[in-house]
C-alpha cells in the first residue's frame, strides 16, 4: 500500500503544474466561501456590536413614537420609582468637511455614567499637563468634542486640533477608544442641543429599570419603550433581508466552489486513469489503489483548504469593509472591524476542501474501482458510455428541476426556500448540460470547422468524446457565466427601475438636507415658501416607528405640492389619490402592501401621541426607499397623528414659467449656506442615490468576479488533463502529418468550443436567474417589484469574458504542444 | 469604575485660587459676620462656591429596632455664570448628592451617591428657602416642617423634620474659623435637634418601617476652607439624653497636630449655645477600625470630655461599617456613621447618640474643600 502511495505522490511532483493548477483551484473555492462568509459574520457582528455599544448598561430606551422629545420629562423620569439611571441623548449624523457622515452623540457625562461609563469618564480622565479651564472644557466650551481614536488618526487629528464640519469647526479636547471601531465624536449635550438648534430637546433616554411592567404603565400612551431584546430584534430585522442576501451570496460562493473543487478532484482521479490501471496490472489490489487515491485527495483538499482559508481570510478584509459601507449607506453609520483570526478559519476551510474534494471523487473512484484494469489502461472511457451516462444525468437533473420549480411555485413566499429552489433549479440546469453538449455536437462542429477548418472538427468531438471531463468543465463555467449574467442582469434592471422611481418622486429643483437624521429649522422652510418665484416646497419627514411589532417607516410631506409637481409610480391608481391624501387618507409603499397585506380602501392603525388612529389607506406607490414599508401621510396628519413638527430635508420646486430660475435657486443655496445645511442640485441628489445603489451591489459585483475566476481553473484543469490524457492521440496526428500550429489551434479551439457552449447556455439560464432573482427573490426579501429591463450589456461583458477566460485557460496548454509535440512518437501502439 | 468625577472636582476643588483661574471669576470670601435672615439663609448661596445641606439621624421603629441615615446635598460651583444662561444644561454648579442608611440590627450598611448638574430641573437649590433636589433626592421646608425623601435601589426614605430648639449659629455668630488665613472659614449653623417622623426602607428590609427619633441639620457655605497643610477633620454631632447636644469638629494637620481654629458648640436643653474653644474639649481615641475596602484606618471609640459643662462621654458606633467611597460624585472617602454612648452630664449619668464624620483618612482633603 506504502508503495503505491508513494508513486502517487511522487506522480505528483513530476506533474507540478498540473497539481499545483489543482491546488490552486481547491484554494480560489475554499477562499471564495471563507472570504464571503467571513465577511458578512463580521460586518454584521460589528454592526450589533456597534449598536450595543451605543446603548451601554442601558435596559431599555423610552422614545417619541417619531421626533425628538422635550427634555423636561427627565424629570419626571428623576422622580419614577422604577429608574434607576437615565441618560438622555441626542443622537445625530454630522458632516464632516471632508464630506462623511459620522455619528454625532450628544450626553450628559454625569447622567451619563451608570448607563455608558467608559465614555462617560473620557472627559474628566487625569492630564496632569491641562489647566483647569482645559481639563473642564468638555463642558463650558461649546465647540469643545471628544472624538474617537480611530477618526482622529484618520483626520490627523490630536487634541487641540479643530474639525471642520459642516456646522462649523469642532475643537477636539481628547479622544477615546471605541471597541467597536465606530467613528464618532461626543459632545456635551448643552452644546449638541445648540450645535444641532435643538433647544430642550432630546433623541431618547436610555434607562436602567428594576421594574418594567411599573414603568411602563406609567410611561405607556405617546411613547414607545424598548427593552434591549426588543431593541436587537428591531435592529435585527433592519438588516434581515440585507443578511439573507449575504447568506444567499455566501451560499452562492459555496455552490461554485464546491463544483470547481468537485471538478478538480475529478480531475485528479480521472486523469489517473491509466496509472491506476498499470498499478492494478502489476498487482496492486484496489483497496491499494483507492487508498492511494484517497490520499492524494485529501492531500490536495488539505492543502488547498489551509491555502484557500488564507486568501479567504485576507479576502475578507477587503470584502468585509466593502459590505461595512453597504450598511452604513442602508442602515447605520458603520465603521467595520474585520473577524480577528481564529484557527477555526482554516478548521472550516479544510472542512470545505476536504468535504468537497471527497465528493468529487467519489464517484470516479468507485467507478475506477469497479473497471477492469485492462480498460482502464487504455486511458478513458470510450465515449458511448458517456453518452448514455449523459442522459442518466439529465433525467437526474430533470428531477432536480421539476422538484425546484415545485418548491418555488408552491412555497415562494418564504424567503428560504425560495433561495433552496433557485439553487435548485441552477444545479439541475447543471446536471442538463452533458446531453445538451451531445445534442450540439453537430452543431458545434460545425462552429469550430468555420473557425480552424479539420482542426476545429476535430476539437469539437474531443469535447464531446471526453464528455467526463468537459461536461463538468463547462457546467462549473456555464453556471459561473450564468451567475455574472444573472446578477448583472438583475442589477442593471433594479438600476434602471431605482432611476424611473426617481424620476416619478424626487423631481424637486433643490434639495436642502437629505439624510434623514438632519434637521431643516421650521423656519427656514417658512422662509424659502416665501420667495416670489418659488412654485412649492415640500418638507419631507421621516420617521421610524413601530407597526403590528415590526419597525416600518412613516413620511411625512406636503399632499398639494406633490400633487402639482411630483408624478407617483402607482401600483394601483393615479394622482387623483392626493386629494384624498391632503383630507387625511395616506398612501402606503408597495413594500408595506405586501409586508402587512394591505390594499386600498384598508385601514393601518397607528399608535399615535394619544392613542391609537386609524388612517385609511387610499393607493399604493412604488418605492425604493426602504423594503419596511412606509406610510406617507400630509404633514398635517403626520402633525396630528406624533406631534413632531421635525422636518429632514426639504424639495424646493420652482414654476416652471419663472424665468429668474437660477437667481432665485442661488439665493436659496445662499440662504441655506449660511445656515449650514447642505443643499443639492436635483441631478446630483440622483447621483448621491445611484452611488448608494451602487455601493450596495459592491459586494455581489465581487461575487460576480470570483465567480469568472473560480471558472476560469476549472476551464484551465479541463484542458490541461484532456491534453496530458491525449498524448496519444497526439501521437497519431503526428503520424497523420498534422503540424504544430495546427494541433495548437485544436487545442486553442478546443477551449474556444468549451467557451461557446459554456456561454450560450448561460445566456439562458441567466436569464432566467435573473428573471428569478427579480421576481421571487428581491420580492421576497424586499417586498418590492422590480421591472425586468433587457440589457445587452452583462451578456456583451460576460462574453468578452468567456472568450478570455477560455484563451487564457488555453495558452499554458498551447505552450505545452509547441514544447511536447514536436518530440511526440506513437510510443504505445 | 475609576475615580472620574473625583477627578473633576479634585481639578475644580483644588484649582482655585489658583494662578491660572481667570481673574474675572472670584467667588465670595467668608470674611466678617454675616447677616444672617432666615428662611433666606436656608436657601443657596450661589456666590459661595461650596455649600451643603447635611441631615444625619438617629430613628427607631415600633419594635425598637435602630437605624441611622444621612442624606446631603452638595452644590459645588463650577464658573460664577453659565456660558449660556437660557440653556439648563450649561454648566455652572454641580450637585453632588450622598444618601446612606445603617440598620444596627443587621448590621447592614448601605450608601448611594448621585450628581448632576442643573439641567431641565434635575438638580438644584432654591434661592431664599430651603428647598434642594437632585435627581428625585429632595429636602423641603414648608412652615417649619421639613421634609426629606430620598430613593435607591431597595433602600429608601420619607421623613417630616420639625426643629425643637432655634437653629444655632456656630463660631463667631456663625463664621467658623478653619485655619489662620483670610477667607479660611465657612459659615455656618446647625438645626440640632429636629424631631423626626416618617418611613424608611433598608436595602434586602422589603416593606417600609414606620420611625421615629431625632435629626441633625447642619448647614454650611464657603469658598476655601481648608489649607493645604490639612489632611482632614473629624466631626461629632451628640445629643444626649439629659437635652443637651454637642458638635465638635477637629481639623487635623498633616504634621500630626490639630488647627487651633478647631472648635465646638454645646447647645443648652433650653436652646442656648455656648462656644467651645479647641483647649477646652478633651477626645481621646479608645480603639481603631480598618477599612477593608478603602485601607483607611479610623478611629473606632472615643472618649469625650469637655470639663467646664461636666460632660465625660463614651462613644462608639453602632456597625463599625459605616464608610462612604464616593468615586462616583464628590471623589470623597470618608467615615460617616450612626454612633451612641455613655457616661456623665453636669454630674448626673446620661446617654446619648448622634453622628460621626471622619475624613482625611483614606487620602489627604488637603486644600479641598
Amino acid at each position: 500500500m506504502r508503495t503505491v502511495t508513494r508513486s502517487f505522490l511522487r506522480h505528483l511532483y513530476r506533474r507540478r503544474s498540473l497539481s499545483l493548477l489543482q491546488l490552486l483551484g481547491i484554494a480560489c473555492g475554499v477562499a471564495a466561501v471563507v472570504g464571503m462568509a467571513l465577511s458578512a459574520r463580521s460586518a454584521l457582528s460589528s454592526f450589533s456590536q456597534a449598536v450595543e455599544f451605543l446603548r451601554g448598561k442601558s435596559t431599555h430606551t423610552l422614545e417619541r413614537l417619531a421626533g425628538p422629545m422635550d427634555e423636561s420629562i427627565l424629570r419626571q423620569l428623576a422622580a419614577d420609582p422604577a429608574v434607576v439611571s437615565f441618560a438622555p441623548v441626542l443622537e445625530r449624523r454630522l458632516k464632516l468637511g471632508n464630506g462623511d457622515l459620522v455619528r454625532l452623540l450628544g450626553i450628559d457625562p454625569f447622567l451619563d455614567r451608570a448607563i455608558r461609563p467608559e465614555l462617560s469618564r473620557v472627559p474628566f480622565e487625569r492630564r496632569t499637563s491641562r489647566s483647569f479651564e482645559d481639563s473642564i472644557a468638555f463642558l463650558t466650551d461649546e465647540r469643545a468634542v471628544l472624538i474617537e481614536a480611530g477618526l482622529a488618526r484618520t483626520l490627523g487629528l490630536a487634541t487641540g486640533g479643530s474639525v471642520p464640519t459642516l456646522k462649523g469647526p469642532l475643537r477636539v479636547v481628547g479622544s477615546f477608544a471605541n471597541p467597536s471601531g465606530e467613528p464618532l465624536i461626543l459632545m456635551d449635550i448643552a452644546h449638541t442641543q445648540k450645535l444641532l438648534g435643538l433647544g430642550g430637546r432630546i433623541d431618547h433616554v436610555d434607562l436602567i429599570l428594576d421594574d418594567e411592567g411599573g414603568f411602563a404603565s406609567r410611561w405607556r400612551e405617546g411613547y414607545r419603550i424598548q427593552s434591549k431584546r426588543q431593541r436587537q430584534d428591531t435592529f435585527g430585522a433592519m438588516v434581515g433581508a440585507f443578511r439573507l442576501n449575504l447568506e444567499a451570496l455566501s451560499l452562492m460562493a459555496l455552490f461554485v466552489s464546491v463544483f470547481l473543487i468537485y471538478n478538480t478532484a475529478m480531475f485528479a482521479v480521472v486523469s489517473r486513469r491509466r496509472d491506476a490501471g498499470i498499478l492494478r496490472s502489476l498487482g496492486a489490489s484496489r483497496a491499494e489503489v483507492a487508498g492511494a487515491f484517497l490520499t492524494e485527495i485529501a492531500l490536495f483538499g488539505t492543502l488547498g483548504g489551509l491555502a484557500g482559508s488564507l486568501f479567504g481570510f485576507l479576502l475578507s478584509r477587503a470584502l468585509t469593509e466593502v459590505i461595512g459601507g453597504t450598511i452604513s449607506s442602508l442602515y447605520f453609520f458603520l465603521r467595520t472591524a474585520p473577524m480577528p483570526w481564529s484557527w477555526w478559519v482554516p478548521a472550516a476551510g479544510v472542512a470545505v476542501g476536504l468535504g468537497a474534494s471527497l465528493l468529487g471523487s467519489l464517484y470516479p473512484l468507485v467507478e475506477l474501482t469497479r473497471t477492469d484494469p485492462a480498460v482502464t489502461l487504455r486511458g478513458r472511457s470510450g465515449s458511448r458510455g458517456n453518452r448514455r451516462r449523459a442522459w442518466i444525468v439529465a433525467l437526474a437533473g430533470a428531477g432536480c428541476l421539476i422538484a425546484s420549480i415545485l418548491l418555488l411555485a408552491f412555497f415562494s413566499k418564504r424567503v428560504y426556500a425560495a433561495f433552496i429552489g433557485v439553487f435548485g433549479f441552477l444545479f439541475g440546469l447543471s446536471l442538463l448540460t452533458g446531453v445538451i453538449m451531445v445534442l450540439a455536437e453537430p452543431l458545434l462542429g460545425r462552429v469550430l470547422a468555420s473557425f480552424g477548418g479539420l482542426p476545429g472538427r476535430i476539437a469539437a468531438g474531443n469535447i464531446i468524446r471526453n464528455l467526463g471531463r468537459t461536461g463538468v468543465a463547462v457546467a462549473a463555467f456555464m453556471m459561473a457565466l450564468s451567475l455574472s449574467i444573472g446578477l448583472g442582469s438583475m442589477i442593471g434592471s433594479f438600476r434602471q427601475s431605482l432611476i424611473w422611481w426617481m424620476g416619478t418622486q424626487l423631481r424637486g429643483d433643490l434639495y436642502v438636507s437629505n439624510a434623514s437624521d438632519m434637521e431643516v429649522p421650521e423656519g427656514f422652510y417658512e422662509e424659502i415658501r416665501g420667495i416670489p418665484g418659488v412654485g412649492g416646497v415640500d418638507t419631507y419627514r421621516k420617521a421610524q416607528v413601530t407597526y403590528r411589532g415590526r419597525a416600518i417607516h412613516v413620511a411625512a410631506i406636503q399632499a398639494g405640492v406633490l400633487q402639482r409637481f411630483a408624478r407617483f409610480g402607482w401600483v394601483e391608481g393615479g394622482d387623483g389619490h392626493w386629494e384624498a391624501v391632503k383630507r387625511g387618507d395616506v398612501i402606503v409603499s408597495e413594500s408595506f402592501a405586501r409586508s402587512f397585506g394591505a390594499s386600498p380602501g384598508g385601514v393601518v392603525t397607528l399608535e399615535g401621541a394619544k392613542g391609537p388612529v386609524d388612517l385609511r389607506i387610499e393607493g399604493v406607490f412604488y418605492d425604493y426607499s426602504t423594503e419596511h414599508g412606509l406610510v406617507m401621510m400630509d404633514r398635517a396628519t403626520y402633525i396630528a397623528l406624533y406631534g413632531d413638527r421635525t422636518i429632514n430635508s426639504i424639495a424646493v420646486f420652482i414654476d416652471p414659467s419663472e424665468p429668474r430660475k437660477r437667481r432665485i435657486l442661488d439665493d436659496i443655496r445662499a440662504r441655506a449656506a449660511a445656515r449650514g445645511l447642505p443643499v443639492s442640485t436635483r441631478e446630483q441628489f440622483h447621483r448621491n442615490i445611484l452611488e448608494v445603489f451602487d455601493s450596495t451591489f459592491a459586494v455581489t459585483r465581487s461575487m460576480r468576479i470570483m465567480a469568472i475566476v473560480i471558472a476560469f481553473f476549472g476551464i484551465t484543469g479541463a484542458l490541461l488533463t484532456l491534453f496530458i490524457e491525449r498524448r496519444r492521440d497526439f501521437g497519431i496526428l503526428r503520424a497523420l502529418g498534422f503540424s504544430t500550429g495546427q494541433v495548437a489551434r485544436m487545442t486553442l479551439l478546443e477551449a474556444l468550443g468549451m467557451g461557446i457552449v459554456s456561454f450560450a447556455l448561460s445566456s439562458g439560464v441567466g436569464t432566467v436567474l435573473a428573471v428569478l432573482l427579480i421576481r421571487v427573490i428581491n420580492l421576497r426579501s424586499f417586498n418590492w417589484t422590480v421591472f425586468y429591463f433587457p440589457d445587452w450589456q452583462p451578456y456583451a461583458v460576460t462574453a468578452a469574458t468567456a472568450l478570455a477566460a477560455s484563451l487564457g485557460a488555453a495558452l499554458y496548454p498551447i505552450w505545452k504542444v509547441h514544447r511536447t509535440y514536436p518530440q511526440m512518437q506513437i510510443r504505445e501502439e | 469604575m475609576r475615580p472620574w468625577i473625583a477627578a473633576l472636582l479634585v481639578t475644580l476643588l483644588s484649582s482655585f485660587p489658583c494662578p491660572e483661574a481667570p481673574a474675572q471669576e472670584t467667588w465670595k470670601q467668608a470674611v466678617g459676620p454675616w447677616s444672617w435672615s432666615f428662611p433666606r439663609d436656608h436657601g443657596a448661596h450661589p456666590e459661595f462656591r461650596t455649600e451643603w445641606w447635611y441631615f444625619t439621624g438617629n430613628l427607631r421603629d415600633a419594635a425598637g429596632n435602630r437605624y441611622g441615615y444621612q442624606l446631603t446635598f452638595f452644590r459645588q460651583g463650577v464658573r460664577l455664570r453659565a456660558s449660556d444662561p437660557r440653556n439648563p444644561w450649561s454648566l455652572r454648579d454641580l450637585y453632588p448628592a450622598h444618601f446612606a442608611i445603617t440598620d444596627a440590627r443587621t448590621g447592614a450598611f448601605r450608601y448611594a451617591e448621585q450628581i448632576s448638574r442643573a439641567g431641565p430641573g434635575l438638580a438644584g437649590a432654591a434661592k431664599g428657602g430651603l428647598n434642594v433636589w437632585n435627581l428625585g433626592w429632595s429636602a423641603k421646608m414648608e412652615g417649619s416642617l421639613i421634609r426629606i425623601r430620598a430613593q435607591h435601589g431597595g433602600m429608601g426614605l420619607e421623613l417630616e423634620l420639625v426643629p425643637r430648639k432655634p437653629l444655632v449659629l456656630h463660631g463667631d455668630r456663625g463664621l467658623s474659623r478653619k485655619g489662620p488665613g483670610r477667607g479660611q472659614a465657612s459659615y455656618y449653623y446647625s438645626l440640632t435637634d429636629l424631631a423626626t417622623k416618617g418611613t424608611i426602607r433598608t436595602p434586602g428590609g422589603g416593606a417600609p418601617v414606620s420611625v421615629e427619633g431625632a435629626s441633625w441639620l447642619d448647614r454650611e457655605f464657603s469658598s476655601n476652607a481648608l489649607t493645604k497643610d490639612q489632611e482632614g477633620w473629624d466631626w461629632f454631632s451628640i445629643r444626649l439624653s439629659d437635652g443637651r447636644e454637642l458638635m465638635l469638629y477637629f481639623l487635623r494637620k498633616k504634621d500630626g497636630t490639630v488647627e487651633q481654629e478647631s472648635s465646638g458648640t454645646l447647645v443648652e436643653a433650653d436652646g442656648r449655645s455656648l462656644g467651645l474653644k479647641t483647649g477646652e474639649i478633651g477626645v481621646e481615641v479608645l480603639a481603631t477600625w480598618t477599612s477593608q475596602r478603602s485601607g483607611g484606618r479610623y478611629p473606632g471609640r472615643w472618649r469625650i470630655r469637655v470639663p467646664a459643662a461636666g460632660i465625660d462621654l463614651t462613644i462608639a458606633p453602632l456597625v463599625a461599617e459605616q464608610e462612604l467611597i464616593t468615586e462616583g460624585s464628590t471623589g470623597v472617602t470618608y467615615w460617616e456613621g450612626a454612633v451612641d454612648g455613655r457616661g456623665a452630664s453636669a454630674g448626673s449619668p446620661v446617654t446619648c447618640e448622634g453622628y460621626v464624620e471622619m475624613t482625611g483618612y483614606a487620602g489627604s482633603l488637603g486644600g479641598q474643600f
